[in-house]
């Protein structure tokens, strides 16, 4: 299903199947660590649980 | 107390009270000594008169000693110019200043503690061949792994005891 809409958002969240959460754009990440990462140009979020470096994704997934 | 003077509510409006701009016109207690009562603690009782009344009565103060203005912010968008001592005209610094809604809202990525992935704001959300424009959305994305509604959370993550390390 696709929803129609033409309006666009700078930030686009895409959940990819088997792998992590891809984030782009403009967005304030607040990290568990670091408080407030400003507009990362992409991050890669961990889905599984797996990943040795929570948030982000390390490949686990694969194994 | 509140820094612009007192205020006073009924269900339907706030009445403002700013002592230092009063120059004792009087118009207030002679008009309606129910509400208005100088010798009284407090001095205005808002249950003493109708709203319509109450308005009528303010909107006779000649200075910016006391203004009213509508609880639903909505209807104070639309004030006629009889409506002499409405905020608007008197002491526009008391209406809330509303963002335009044509603004794109920043989108917040929040990762939560041994939880999930919290996501608010304008954004484009793409899963399993869905493409959804968001605005002003919130989702919350599992990040265990283990929930019966992937990608979104259902709290599992806290019956398999998930943990950030």
């Amino acid at each position: 299903m696709d929803t129609n809409d033409d309006r666009t958002s700078s930030a686009i969240v895409v959940v990819i199947d088997g792998g992590p959460l891809k984030i782009t754009g403009e967005i304030i990440l607040k990290d568990l660590k670091k408080d407030i990462t400003d507009n990362p140009a992409e991050v890669l979020l961990c889905r599984c649980g797996r990943s040795c470096n929570k948030p982000y994704c390390d490949g686990s997934h694969k194994n | 107390m509140f820094s612009g003077g007192r205020k006073y509510r009924n269900n339907e409006i706030t009445v403002y009270w700013k002592p230092d701009a009063c120059v004792h016109a009087s118009y207030c207690y002679r008009e309606l000594i129910e509400v208005f009562d100088p010798g009284r603690r407090p001095w205005v009782d808002m249950n003493g008169a109708s709203t319509d009344r109450i308005i009528e009565v303010v909107n006779m103060c000649p200075t910016e000693a006391l203004t009213w203005k509508w609880n639903d912010e909505d209807k104070n968008k639309d004030i006629s110019v009889d409506q002499t001592n409405h905020v608007v005209f008197r002491r526009p610094e008391l209406l809330e200043i509303k963002e335009p809604d044509n603004q794109e809202n920043p989108v917040s990525v929040k990762i939560m503690k041994d939880g999930p992935i919290v996501i608010k704001g304008d954004f484009t959300f793409q899963y399993s061949g869905n493409k959804k424009a968001m605005k002003d959305g919130i989702i919350s994305l599992c990040r265990c792994g283990a929930s019966n509604h992937l990608p979104f959370c259902d709290g599992t993550h806290r019956k398999i005891g998930f943990e950030d390390k």
